[in-house]
């Protein structure tokens, strides 16, 4: 699960005409064509970091996203449920594995990765700084935030980079039963018993302005996200995606019953575009940057997974394993 | 007299199943390598499938529905053996009880598979492909990290020594057991705990692992007619704390 | 004082609570080395790159891949390799050839005995490394060569991988019974969520409730 919320400090677009002329005309020419860029390819540095930074960032979300379900693992209510939430978190993890790979192909190994995650040097993304109070919140983050994060991959996975679409490629492939899981598991406690229709109309007037956020604020349109768009880096703008994503999904929650705590929100015809109180972006970037409910809970958690498998780890070691980075 | 002895054998692997493979599945996402936490939860689900297929046999036996079996009962109505309640402690006591309980279920799972009575050995059957990745992923782990470091093996040989008695209990004898043998549906315990103790011997003879002396220990018993660790109720509550918010709502 | 979290798996865990230390940066290769895997769909399907995973060896490999690269989708065997087994090819342009752009030199035929070398091709950028087929040769030279004659015609690539049929894991032929569990995991699929009726029905419900 990934959002283009987190994509926040841009990195300056410098060095880029200390690049070889020709080899950049011959990558240029290459993404124009719609042909991929596969590991081996010469690239742009700026290329590599953004893409390193965006592949990284999205595995950490994954591995992070695993953790506010994961609080529901062991109370899940029923068979049907139970398996299902298990399954679904593992693939969250599954994923990560499949994004980390993909990120270490462009040469900045899981190692390094998971101490920067750690260490509060690498940004997932923000809404799983948010705790999930009752089961009802957690059904709201398996419908409507990954609901979020498939539109953000199948966007993606017309990217240009090779390694990255063959992730998202299975990625959104198995995101197809999360999403299907989550619209299931809301649609039963919102068609259901009064206390369980208020539990989810509650869950989502807690995370409904999550769900706002979680595209990112809008982009301001520089040179840099030019280039990055010329380069298939980034695909859709942040607001393309979440009008996008208000398209498919305010008619999906309504005629459940459901209300969405927004007053101001509604499709503007002449636009054709939907109008919405404006997220508070001040909050996301005090969250974003360290001071939010669960942010020291999620590093804490990841950090005892590190520090108390070391052993495992260690007694497993080959000393003499050279490090070759993942082909593809 | 049979119907009764099946219903008890029934209860007892579903049981096992559920409260080991709710246990597992506490990893998920806690792993401590990536690729091992995706493998580790795949095994809980199989166990969970599991026990839910048990359950099913019960209920077409007339007993309640599979979810209110698994999320209504208290303690004192589970058949699993203590083994399988005990807390995930860290990996290492978590891959013993792995190593110990899933080699069990492989014998388990095997003779049941020749049941004399056809709905077992049918599901029996089924599983067998998961039980086997089961077994490989256990014995490959023993070998690993049992020859390994030194603090790897100590910690492994802790969790053997302290988990061994907890691991016999599981082959506690039912009061049907002689019915269950007679009219071949089951193997029995003690069968069962003599080709056990041979293959986990023979995994450990491979590794700097020793074997707990077995006459010496005494069995943890009790689990199957009802006598629990502490901590097996609180499991129970937690498992079904969602659905007692509202019991006769569909979740 | 250890960390109070909403989850009763984490507060078992007993946190610490408040400002940590940084970590100290894990040890490379903390994590292991990696092992490519292919994987195959079904019976008599070319076996096709499914991704890496890290491992200590190749029996945990194997292990890992199973799981990560077969729990979701149909899967009648797979073969793991270790990363430095296999010795790539440069990348060709999409309407190109490998075999027509990239030249090896063959060494002077050495008195080593044949060996069995698979090999692997990628169609199209993006898209995944198939097995194509198995050459015989003293070399990975030697194999591309022998694997150019053989396949180039037929079964053009933009890349190309080569690796020594010995340093292949497969998976062995009386283990099928372990790729034939899925059709019980029907959890995992979307088609097990149906839900338009109960939709339907409770609208329904409320139209008639409005209408009173």
């Amino acid at each position: 699960m990934y959002g283009g919320g987190n994509t926040f400090e841009a990195i300056k677009a410098e060095g880029l005409e200390e690049e070889d002329a020709r080899k950049m005309a011959e990558f240029e020419g290459r993404i124009a064509q719609g042909e991929k860029i596969e590991p081996d390819d010469w690239m742009p540095r700026l290329y590599r970091q953004q893409l390193i930074r965006m592949i990284e960032q999205h595995a950490h979300s994954e591995i992070i996203g695993a953790l506010p379900e994961g609080t529901w693992i062991t109370r899940a209510p029923g068979f049907r449920r139970k398996l299902a939430l298990m399954a679904k978190v593992q693939d969250e993890v599954g994923h990560a594995q499949l994004l980390y790979s993909a990120a270490e192909t462009l040469g900045k190994s899981r190692e390094e990765m998971l101490t920067d995650l750690i260490n509060g040097k690498s940004k997932y993304s923000n809404v799983f700084n948010y705790p999930t109070y009752t089961w009802a919140d957690s059904c709201i983050i398996s419908w409507l935030i990954d609901a979020g994060a498939i539109v953000n991959q199948m966007a993606n996975s017309k990217g240009s980079y090779g390694p990255y679409c063959r992730a998202l490629e299975r990625i959104c492939a198995e995101e197809a039963f999360h999403l299907k899981y989550g619209h299931d598991s809301v649609v039963y406690m919102a068609t259901g018993s009064s206390i369980q229709r208020q539990m989810v109309q509650e869950a989502l007037n807690r995370w409904w302005s999550q769900i706002m956020t979680f595209f990112g604020p809008s982009d301001k349109l520089s040179v840099h996200t030019e280039t990055l768009m010329r380069w298939k880096v980034k695909m859709a703008s942040n607001d393309e995606c979440r009008q996008q994503y208000l398209d498919m999904y305010v008619p999906k929650i309504l005629e459940l019953g459901l209300t969405i705590p927004d007053p101001l929100l509604k499709k503007n015809e002449d636009t054709g575009q939907w109008e919405y109180t404006e997220p508070d972006w001040d909050e996301f970037r005090r969250v974003i940057n360290g001071d939010g409910p669960c942010n020291a809970e999620r590093l804490g958690v990841r950090r005892m997974a590190e520090e108390r498998g070391a052993w495992v780890r260690l007694a497993l070691k080959n000393p003499t394993a050279k490090y070759v980075r993942p082909l593809a | 007299m049979k119907e009764e002895a099946i219903k008890d054998l029934l209860y007892k692997i579903a049981d096992d199943q559920l409260i080991l493979g709710h246990r597992n599945s506490e990893w998920t996402g806690l792993g401590p390598i990536l690729e091992e936490d995706i493998a580790f939860s795949s095994m809980a689900q199989d166990k969970i499938g599991h026990s839910l297929a048990f359950y099913t046999l019960l209920h077409e036996l007339g007993e309640a529905e599979p979810d209110l079996l698994a999320f209504s009962r208290s303690a004192t109505q589970f058949h699993n053996s203590q083994f399988t309640e005990l807390p995930n402690g860290e990996f290492d006591y978590s891959l013993i009880r792995h190593f110990l309980y899933d080699n069990a279920e492989a014998i388990r799972f095997e003779k049941l598979s020749h049941s004399g009575y056809e709905p077992i050995a049918k599901v029996a059957t089924k599983l067998k492909g998961e039980i086997k990745y089961h077994v490989l992923h256990a014995n490959t782990w023993i070998r690993n990290l049992g020859s390994s470091t030194e603090e790897a093996i100590s910690r492994l040989q802790n969790s053997l020594n302290s988990l061994m008695p907890y691991a016999l209990g599981m082959f506690e004898l039912s009061v049907y057991e002689q019915v269950l043998i007679d009219t071949g549906i089951y193997a029995g315990e003690e069968a069962i705990k003599e080709e056990w103790l041979t293959r986990i011997q023979q995994v450990l003879a491979s590794t700097e692992l020793t074997m707990p002396d077995i006459p010496s220990q005494t069995p943890m018993l009790g689990g199957r007619y009802g006598t629990h660790t502490k901590h097996l109720q609180p499991l129970l509550n937690e498992m079904a704390e969602v659905i007692k918010i509202d019991p006769t709502a569909e979740w | 004082m250890s960390l109070k979290s909403l989850d009763p798996r984490i507060n078992r865990l007993n946190l610490p609570d408040g400002e940590q230390p940084p970590m100290e940066p894990k040890a490379a290769f903390d994590q292991f080395e990696t092992y490519e895997v292919f994987a195959q769909k079904r019976d008599n399907t070319p076996f096709t790159y499914a991704g890496p995973v890290h491992a200590p060896n190749a029996d945990v490999a194997f292990l890992f891949a199973k799981e990560q690269y077969s729990r979701r989708s149909a899967c009648s065997g797979l073969w793991v390799v270790q990363t430095r087994h296999i010795m790539v090819s440069p990348y060709a342009n999409d309407d190109e050839c490998i075999y027509d752009t990239f030249k090896v030199e063959i060494p002077e035929h050495t008195a080593w005995p044949l060996e069995s070398y698979e090999v692997f091709h990628l169609k199209k950028r993006g898209k995944a490394h198939t097995h194509i087929g198995r050459v015989g040769a003293t070399s990975y030279q030697e194999a591309y060569h022998k694997a150019k004659q053989a396949f180039a015609a037929q079964h053009p690539a933009v890349n190309m991988w080569v690796v020594k049929s010995k340093n292949v894991l497969q998976s062995a032929e009386e283990d099928r019974d372990m790729w034939l569990t899925l059709p019980e995991k029907k959890y995992r699929e979307p088609a097990a969520y149906k839900v338009l009726d109960r939709i339907k029905s409770f609208k329904e419900k409320q139209q008639k409730a409005l209408n009173k």
